[in-house]
């Protein structure tokens, strides 16, 4: 009699696992014809990024990127094509990853990257980010150890054919259901529209100097992980011998790494960019045109729309007067 | 070991099979082996401490029963709680003391020379040391017979499912438990998996999930406005509901797969329509060891009435106490003690029943809110990072109404909604409709393994797999 139940027990629960398996299969297929199916937004961006751009300049970094770099305007004063492959919250192991993937297909005339240096500072989530990459790693297997640093697990889920579009229901859905909600972007460029308002800054200045009294104690600590993936970065570069400007681009505060407790990863910014002699490193942090100027910040970590086709247009000239690209 | 991680699946399949293919006399081996196995995981020469308690209550139990002398008796429990309170007193708090005595000495400029310890918390230490606590006071209450088998009083203690975060059980509930053989039962197995899938739900897709907006803001509360902290606050309460009772749920579900009967730890929490009822809802384990081990030994309610609420008050600042040493959790106990002291005190002169069933719905209902609006306003002591940082959090509140920070984007927020709802739905299900919808239980089979199926998809779409522990393992 137990023998019987137990049998029932295993007998229903293969047939479960085995349903559970074509559902998976089944659902797994609807996720990804909706996924790659995405005309707008940041889901086709990283597709667009990782599975065809083949622009002359490729821009890459985190949100900063995306909301900074206008591409019609360096693609217009440069003479060149442009692609921003940046993305929301992510960070330098996502640059290294989409650039690793991108350059196995294509080698670009010149690189952008957009730095910050909190991107080299301990900070866990930069690496939880990287399951946005979950969707590519069936065709690009190069990608499979960049989610391996969300959990050593990871790559076991990928077993998984659902798995892979974790948390992207929403957007998929809003796209499929309102398909002129998400904002069309500009070759990767999507520019952000609100203004800063005076009285914000003072509020954000006043708070980022209480937080500062507060932080200033603990001790500056690099993290090894991002550094080594900032060189991986760089590396790819100089492998192909492919020019590359290393950028921090505007800040609303004159050098705020320091209100922030980084000075030491900007200094590891610049120094570690200095070994590379294909690499140029540009410093937009004390720039007199932005500090200070909320008529050109959206919030206080981007700048908006006008501000960002300033920067764009002071950028790529310098860029063509110091003769970049030839 | 986490439950939420790959290494307990594999352990859970392994540990049960083995379990069920041992002959019984071995299986107490199999569980007693897999407990220590679970706790080393964590930090391994953290198993001596428990092996020194064990020892310790274990004699002090046979002890205390053979001597008939009054006074020896409670000498022997009063050396089996020394040794018990001594070991979370030196783990837990002799920092948090030297802290204080640092502050006191620095008034007076002068060095304090005790050192910091510079060591982890054992896992889990203030659920088990409870539960030790209360089976030599029961065999010393003469309510439960000593256990003189040591692998099983082992096993009472370690046994995994509720080892690290309870429910903190009674000897009289889990012990003979220990000792019966148990066949495999098929309805027992599949109900036991149900609870644990709902309990990896509401753990990953809503405690994980809510995680992430709770933590970008209470991590720096100097930067938010009042309606973010509002909604952080509010997403919190919900947070460490699931957290705790997802737990809860996961470490039911696989004791009950084995045969095991836990005791319930919660009771839907958030329809509470007062301070009192929401304490025989949440945490019941907790709340009843304090109700039988100290509310009622310092004369609970029958003594004046100034006493009585003395009482009350002390009984919820040493949970705040037993949660962590900080006053942070101090801070959130003598809240709730103040809850509990106002709501005795006013309890004769609320409204009664109406005739009117609707005026009494609605009425439930704006008591059900306020209750959740205390318990929240308490909540942001318990996760704030400083006591500092729990007054700028109320501070910033004035604020309210200005444009809430939405995190990580409106991705996460709308997740985090949905997420909430269907908490919501299912939790209204079992509260007020119990008898329908009951999906998982139904007897087509469609609808079964439909329902099952679903919540495992719903798991793999909007589950946060890279969470971390739960909240309660610090404790």
């Amino acid at each position: 009699m137990r023998q019987r139940l137990v049998l029932k027990f295993l007998f229903r629960l293969t047939a479960f696992c085995v349903l559970l398996f074509v559902l998976d299969r089944l659902i797994g297929y609807g996720f990804k014809t909706a996924y790659f199916n995405q005309q707008v937004g940041q889901f086709s961006q990283t597709t667009y990024a990782i599975d065809s751009a083949r622009a002359d300049v490729m821009v890459f970094g985190s949100s900063r990127a995306v909301r900074h770099y206008s591409t019609t305007i360096i693609s217009k004063e440069l003479g060149l094509t442009c692609y921003n492959s940046g993305r929301d919250g992510q960070m330098i192991p996502y640059s290294a990853a989409v650039e690793e993937v991108s350059l196995n297909r294509h080698k670009p005339k010149l690189i952008i990257l957009d730095i910050n240096p909190w991107e080299l500072a301990n900070n866990p989530s930069k690496y939880e980010k990287l399951t946005i990459l979950l969707p590519y790693c069936d065709e690009h297997k190069e990608l499979v150890p960049y989610i391996s640093e969300v959990s050593e697990f990871e790559r076991y889920k990928l077993m998984s054919k659902v798995y892979p579009y974790n948390s992207s229901i929403f957007i998929l859905a809003t796209n499929a259901l309102f398909p002129k909600s998400a904002k069309k972007d500009s070759a990767g460029y999507l520019p952000l529209e609100g203004v800063m308002t005076p009285a914000y800054l003072a509020e954000y200045t006043t708070r980022m100097q209480a937080r500062y009294q507060r932080i200033k104690v603990n001790k500056e600590v690099p993290e090894e992980k991002g550094i080594a993936y900032f060189k991986k970065f760089l590396d790819n570069t100089a492998k192909y011998n492919i020019k590359t400007v290393v950028v921090i681009s505007p800040t609303i505060l004159k050098d705020p790494f320091e209100l922030d407790n980084q000075s030491l990863e900007k200094k590891l910014v610049v120094d570690i960019t200095k070994k590379y002699p294909n690499v140029t490193f540009l410093d937009y942090s004390s720039d007199a045109r932005f500090n200070s100027q909320p008529q050109k910040f959206s919030d206080e970590f981007h700048l908006n729309r006008y501000g960002s086709e300033e920067f764009s247009t002071g950028f790529a000239r310098y860029l063509k007067a110091n003769r970049f690209v030839e | 070991m986490l439950f939420n991680s790959v290494a307990f699946a594999l352990f859970y399949i392994l540990v049960t099979t083995l379990y069920f293919v041992c002959p019984y006399r071995f299986r107490w081996v199999i569980l007693l082996a897999a407990s220590c196995y679970f706790y080393m995981a964590f930090v391994p020469i953290y198993i001596l401490i428990l092996g020194f308690t064990i020892v310790i209550d274990y004699i002090a139990g046979i002890y205390i029963e053979k001597e008939q002398d009054p006074r020896k008796r409670k000498l022997l429990l009063v050396v089996s709680l020394i040794s018990n309170i001594g070991i979370l007193a030196f783990f837990k708090y002799f920092n948090f003391i030297n802290l204080n005595i640092d502050y006191i000495f620095h008034e007076f400029n002068w060095h304090n020379p005790i050192p910091y310890l510079t060591i982890l918390l054992p896992i889990g230490l203030s659920f088990h040391t409870f539960q030790a606590m209360s089976y030599t006071i029961e065999v010393y209450r003469g309510n439960h017979k000593a256990e003189k088998h040591f692998g099983i009083y082992s096993l009472y203690v370690m046994f995994y499912p509720q080892l690290v975060a309870g429910p903190i059980e009674r000897p009289q509930n889990i012990l003979y438990q220990m000792h019966t053989k148990y066949p495999f039962n098929y309805q027992l197995m599949t109900s036991g998996l149900k609870m644990m899938l709902w309990g990896f739900f509401k753990k990953l897709v809503i405690a994980d999930r809510l995680s992430i907006f709770v933590n970008s803001v209470y991590n720096n509360p100097d930067l938010h406005n009042g309606t973010t902290i509002v909604i952080a606050s509010l997403f919190f309460a919900v947070q460490i509901y699931c957290d705790f009772s997802g737990y809860t749920d996961i470490a039911i579900g696989c004791a009950k797969t084995m045969g095991f009967d836990l005791m319930k730890n919660f009771n839907r929490p958030y329809f509470a329509t007062n301070i009192q009822d929401f304490w025989r809802r949440w945490h019941i384990s907790l709340s009843t060891w304090f109700r039988d081990y100290l509310y009622i030994p310092l004369g609970g309610s029958k003594v004046s009435t100034g006493r009585r609420y003395l009482n009350l008050f002390i009984i919820f600042a040493v949970s705040g106490i037993w949660h962590g040493a900080n006053y942070t959790y101090i801070i959130w106990g003598a809240l709730h003690g103040l809850y509990s002291v106002v709501y005795v005190i006013i309890k004769p002169y609320l409204r009664k029943e109406s005739e009117n069933e609707f005026i009494n719905t609605i009425t439930r209902m704006g008591n059900t809110v306020i209750t959740i609006g205390f318990v929240t306003f308490a909540w942001i002591f318990f996760r704030a990072n400083s006591v500092g940082d729990a007054f700028t959090v109320i501070r910033n509140l004035k604020s309210f109404g200005a444009r809430p920070f939405m995190g990580d984007g409106v991705s996460n927020f709308a997740h985090s909604l949905l997420a909430i709802a269907i908490l919501f739905a299912v939790e209204y299900k079992m509260e007020f409709i119990p008898q329908r919808f009951n999906w998982f239980t139904s007897r087509n089979i469609v609808v079964r393994w439909g329902s099952i199926a679903l919540t495992v998809f719903l798991l793999l779409i909007l589950g946060v797999f890279n969470g971390g522990q739960f909240i309660y393992f610090q404790f």
